[in-house]
C-alpha cells in the first residue's frame, strides 16, 4: 500500500508539471486541444493524490506499523474517528492533506461552469498547479508520509490523550481548507495580472472561494478556542501563541480583502490595493503552515520536524517577489475608475474597517516575530506576551465593530448628516439606555461599560435596518412580518449573510469583553468535607475516586456548588493519567449558562488527602460559541447560491442607480445592485 | 482615488494612533528572553527584572508542595553547566515533564531563585513523538 501511494503521488507530481505547462503553452499559442488536455491533467492529479490519501487511510485502518507515520500516531485501541483523524494528525498527513484539497479545489475550478473568468482559468490553474508541485516535492522527499521503518512494531504510539477531543475532528481540516483555499483567490488574481484582464472578472469569480475560505478559517480558529477552552484546562480560550496568531493573520487580512473586493465591484476603486490585500493572504496562509513545522518559535502547537522550515521560507519568498513584482509591472492597469467622494458614506466605513483589519494584522505580526528581528538587529531576543496583543487589539477590534454597526445605515457615495441623524437616532437611543442601564446594575468598569453599548449600538443598527427593510417589503408586497423578513433575506443573500455575520461577531465580542474584564479565579486546598466560595457560589469539597480504566488511571474529584444555600448539582473535575502514552491529562468541569461558566481545575492532591483546585467564573463565554454558530450560518448564507434571474436584476439595478444618486434608497436596503459598472457610470 | 485631502488626513490620522498605540503596548509588554547561561551571566544586574527563561528542566528536580499549588524545579542550558533553581506557583500544564524544555516568565530574586508566574513546556516531542 505505501508503494501505491507513493508512486501516485510521484506521478502527480509528473501530471502537475504537465498540467502547469501545458496550461501557458495551450493558452499562449492558442491550441485549444493542449489546454484540454492540461484541464484533464488537474482531473488526474486530483485523482491520484485521492489514491495517496486512500493507501494512507488504508495503512491507518489495517494498523501497517511499518509505515512510520501509522505507527507514529494510531494505535490499535483507537477508535475509527480517531484513526480517521490521524490523516491530520501529523505533519507529514497534513501536508498530504493540504496537498489533496489543494487538487481537489483545482479540479472544481477547471470543472466549475461559469459565466465570467473563464479567461482566466488556465493561468489561475497554472498558479495552483506550481503549488501543488511545491507540495507534492516536499511529500515526496523531506516529509514522506509513506517511509517505511526497518522494522515491525507490535503497536502504535498512538495519539497524545490532549488530542483526543472532537475538536481534532474538525479544527485542523476547517483551518487547513481555510488556507488551502486562499490559494484560489490568489491564482485568479496572478493570472488577472499575468492575461491583462484587469476588469471585475476575478473578483467576481473569486468571491465565493474567498468566502468559503474565510468561513472555514473562522470555524476553525473558533472550534481551536472551544478546544483550549475545554481540554487544555487554563481557563482561556485564545493565548496568543504564535500558531494561533497565525491562523488569525490570513482571516484578518482575508476579512479585509473580502470588503475590499466590494468596493472595487462597485466603485472600480481599491484595485492595485486588493492585489496586495490577496497576495498578503495566501502568502500568509502560508507562513501559518511554516510557522507549525519550523520551530523557529515556541508554541504549544509545534512539529519538532525542522528540515522543513527553508524549503517553505523560499516558496514564500519566490511568491511575494515574484507577485508584488508582477504587480508593480500593471500597476498603471490598476488606475481607480472613480473618486472617493465623501467622508461620510458607506466606502470610508469599508476603508477605515480596512486600515484597522490590516493594522491589527500588522501588529500582531510585528508582535509575533519581534523576538526574531531583536535578535538579529540587537543580539537580545525580546518577546512581547498576551498583553501587548490585548492592548493593541482590543481597541482596534472594538472600532472594526463600531464600522460594523455605521456601515448598516450609511449609504454609498455620500450621506447626508441630516440624513445619518435621522437613521441613527434610534440605536444610539437604544444603545445609550443599555449603556446606562449596565451602570445602574453595577458594571463600572469604564471600557468595559463603553465596549458594552458599542456592541449594543452595533446590535441595534443591525436589527434596525432589518426591521426597516421587513416593513418596507411587508408594505409593499403585503406579507405577513415572518414572510417578509425571509423574503429579505433571501432578496439579497450576500447582504443579508453579512450583516448575521457582524451579529455573530458581536455576540463574540460581547463574551470576549464580559470574560475578560469580570472573570475571577480562586486556587484553594481543602480537605473533604471542606468548602471553599467564589463570587456567589460554594463549592463543598465531597470526595475523591480512583479508578482504573483499560487505557487509563483516573482521579476525579466531585465538588457540590451551591448558591445562596441552594444546591446547583455537582461537578467532577478530574485528571487522568494516560498509560499507553505515558502522559497525564487535566479533565476540567464545567457548568455553563448564558450568563457565566464556572470553571473547575484539578490541581492535585497529597498524600494527607488535601487537594487543591482552581475555580474560575468566567462570565458569558457561552455567547462566543453561539456568536460563533451565528456567524457561520452567516457565511453560509451569504456563501448560498443566488437564484440566477437575469432580467430582474438589471431592472433592479436601474431603479437602484436612481436611488443611489438621489439617495434616498441607500439605507433601505431591500434591492442592492449587484453588478456594479452599470451604477457606477450612472 | 484620494485627491481629496480629507482621505488623506484621515488616514495619516488613524495611522498615526495605531502607531501610538501600538507603541504604548509594546513598551508594557516587552520581554527579555534569556537561556539559563545568559541570566546567570547578568549576575545581580537583573535581580527584579520581568523576563522569560527557557531552559531543560533536570531530570529528578521536580518537586511539588501544597498539594500541586507549587512546584520547585531546576532548569539548565542543554550544557548542563549551570543550573536556575525556580519556584512556580500556579496550575503545571499536562505537557510539563522533567527532561524537557519550558519556558518561564518570572521574576529573577536576589535570593538567586526564579519566581515564575507562568510556565510554557515547549514539548518539541509531544505532537512529533520519537519512533
Amino acid at each position: 500500500m505505501a508503494d501505491i501511494g507513493y508512486i501516485a503521488l510521484l506521478l502527480a507530481l509528473v501530471a502537475s508539471l504537465y498540467s502547469a505547462t501545458a496550461f501557458v503553452f495551450g493558452k499562449r499559442r492558442n491550441i485549444p486541444a493542449l489546454v484540454d488536455s492540461a484541464r484533464n491533467g488537474v482531473v488526474a492529479v486530483c485523482g491520484l493524490v485521492s489514491i495517496a490519501v486512500l493507501a494512507l487511510l488504508y495503512a491507518i485502518l489495517t494498523h501497517d506499523f511499518q509505515i512510520e507515520y501509522v505507527a507514529s500516531y494510531t494505535a490499535r485501541d483507537m477508535s475509527l474517528t480517531y484513526l480517521l483523524s490521524a490523516i491530520w494528525a501529523g505533519n507529514d498527513g497534513s501536508l498530504l492533506f493540504w496537498a489533496w484539497l489543494l487538487a481537489l479545489f483545482g479540479m472544481i475550478v477547471v470543472l466549475q461552469r461559469r459565466d465570467v473568468g473563464r479567461e482566466l482559468v488556465p493561468y489561475a490553474s497554472t498558479i495552483v498547479m506550481v503549488t501543488e508541485v511545491f507540495f507534492l516535492f516536499l511529500l515526496l522527499s523531506v516529509a514522506n508520509p509513506f517511509h517505511k521503518l526497518s522494522f515491525l512494531p507490535a503497536d502504535g504510539r498512538g495519539l497524545n490523550p490532549l488530542l483526543e477531543n472532537p475538536g481534532m475532528l474538525f479544527h485542523p481540516p476547517n483551518l487547513l481548507g481555510g488556507y488551502v483555499g486562499f490559494t484560489i483567490p490568489f491564482a485568479f488574481a496572478m493570472s488577472a495580472l499575468l492575461t491583462r484582464r484587469l476588469g471585475d472578472e476575478w473578483i467576481v469569480s473569486i468571491r465565493r472561494w474567498t468566502l468559503v475560505s474565510w468561513l472555514l478559517l473562522s470555524i476553525g480558529n473558533i472550534i481551536g478556542a472551544w478546544w483550549a477552552y475545554v481540554e487544555l484546562g487554563w481557563g482561556g480560550y485564545w493565548a496568543w501563541d504564535p500558531v494561533e496568531n497565525a491562523s488569525l493573520l490570513p482571516w484578518l487580512t482575508g476579512t479585509a480583502f473580502l470588503h475590499s473586493i466590494m468596493m472595487q465591484r462597485r466603485r472600480g476603486i481599491l484595485k492595485k490595493w486588493n492585489m496586495v490585500l490577496v497576495i498578503i493572504t495566501f502568502s500568509l496562509s502560508i507562513f501559518g503552515t511554516f510557522l507549525t513545522r519550523s520551530g523557529i518559535l515556541s508554541s504549544v502547537h509545534t512539529f519538532a520536524d525542522t528540515t522543513l522550515g527553508p524549503f517553505f521560507l523560499v516558496f514564500i519568498g519566490v511568491t511575494l517577489f515574484s507577485s508584488l513584482g508582477l504587480l508593480y509591472y500593471r500597476s498603471e492597469l490598476l488606475n481607480s475608475e472613480a473618486e472617493m467622494e465623501s467622508l461620510v458614506s458607506r466606502e470610508s466605513t469599508f476603508l477605515m474597517n480596512n486600515l484597522f483589519l490590516v493594522g491589527a494584522a500588522f501588529a500582531v505580526f510585528l508582535g509575533e516575530i519581534f523576538p526574531l528581528i531583536s535578535e538579529a538587529v540587537r543580539g537580545v531576543k525580546i518577546t512581547v506576551g498576551a498583553p501587548f496583543y490585548n492592548q493593541v487589539n482590543g481597541p482596534i477590534f472594538l472600532a472594526i465593530i463600531f464600522l460594523a454597526g455605521v456601515c448598516a445605515l450609511i449609504g454609498w457615495r455620500r450621506s447626508s448628516v441630516s440624513n445619518l441623524m435621522r437613521n441613527f437616532l434610534w440605536p444610539l437611543a437604544i444603545a445609550l439606555v443599555i449603556g446606562s442601564a449596565l451602570i445602574i446594575l453595577g458594571v463600572r468598569q469604564p471600557y468595559a461599560v463603553f465596549a458594552f453599548t458599542v456592541c449594543a449600538f452595533v446590535l441595534t443598527t443591525i436589527l434596525y435596518e432589518w426591521f426597516r427593510g421587513t416593513r418596507a417589503r411587508r408594505r409593499m408586497r403585503g406579507d405577513n412580518y415572518l414572510k417578509a423578513f425571509f423574503g429579505l433575506l433571501g432578496a439579497n443573500r450576500p447582504r443579508y449573510g453579512g450583516y448575521t455575520v457582524h451579529i455573530g461577531l458581536v455576540l463574540i465580542a460581547i463574551g470576549v469583553i464580559g470574560s475578560s474584564f469580570y472573570n475571577v479565579e480562586k486556587e484553594a486546598t481543602l480537605l473533604p468535607g471542606e468548602s471553599m466560595s467564589i463570587k456567589n457560589y460554594t463549592l463543598t469539597y465531597e470526595n475523591k475516586d480512583t479508578f482504573q480504566t483499560e487505557t487509563r488511571q483516573v482521579d476525579s474529584a466531585t465538588l457540590s456548588v451551591f448558591n445562596g444555600g441552594k444546591l446547583l448539582g455537582k461537578i467532577v473535575p478530574s485528571k487522568y493519567y494516560s498509560v499507553s502514552y505515558e502522559q497525564s491529562v487535566t479533565e476540567v468541569a464545567i457548568r455553563s449558562t448564558p450568563a457565566e461558566d464556572l470553571y473547575a481545575i484539578l490541581i492535585g492532591w497529597d498524600d494527607a488527602g488535601a487537594t487543591s483546585f482552581k475555580i474560575l467564573v468566567n462570565p458569558l463565554v457561552s455567547w462566543i460559541w453561539i456568536g460563533g454558530i451565528v456567524l457561520v450560518l452567516g457565511g453560509l448564507i451569504a456563501f448560498w447560491p443566488e437564484r440566477r434571474k437575469l432580467p430582474v436584476e438589471i431592472r433592479v439595478e436601474a431603479r437602484e442607480t436612481v436611488g443611489s444618486v438621489s439617495n434616498k434608497k441607500s439605507g433601505n436596503g431591500i434591492n442592492k445592485v449587484r453588478s456594479s459598472s452599470e451604477a457606477r457610470r450612472g | 482615488m484620494f485627491k481629496q485631502k480629507k482621505f488623506l488626513i484621515g488616514g495619516i490620522i488613524i495611522l498615526i494612533a495605531l502607531g501610538y498605540l501600538g507603541y504604548t503596548a509594546f513598551a508594557g509588554a516587552a520581554t527579555y528572553y534569556y537561556t539559563v547561561n545568559e541570566v546567570l551571566g547578568k549576575g545581580s544586574s537583573i535581580y527584579g527584572d520581568t523576563m522569560r527563561v527557557e531552559g531543560q528542566v533536570l531530570v529528578g528536580s521536580v518537586q511539588q508542595e501544597s498539594a500541586g499549588r507549587m512546584w520547585k524545579f531546576t532548569i539548565s542550558d542543554a550544557d548542563g553547566q549551570q543550573s536556575l533553581p525556580v519556584i512556580y506557583r500556579g496550575v503545571v500544564p499536562d505537557t510539563f515533564e522533567e527532561g524537557n524544555p519550558v519556558v518561564v516568565e518570572g521574576i529573577l530574586g536576589s535570593d538567586g531563585i526564579f519566581q515564575a508566574k507562568t510556565l510554557m513546556p515547549k514539548c518539541p516531542s509531544k505532537y512529533e513523538p520519537e519512533v
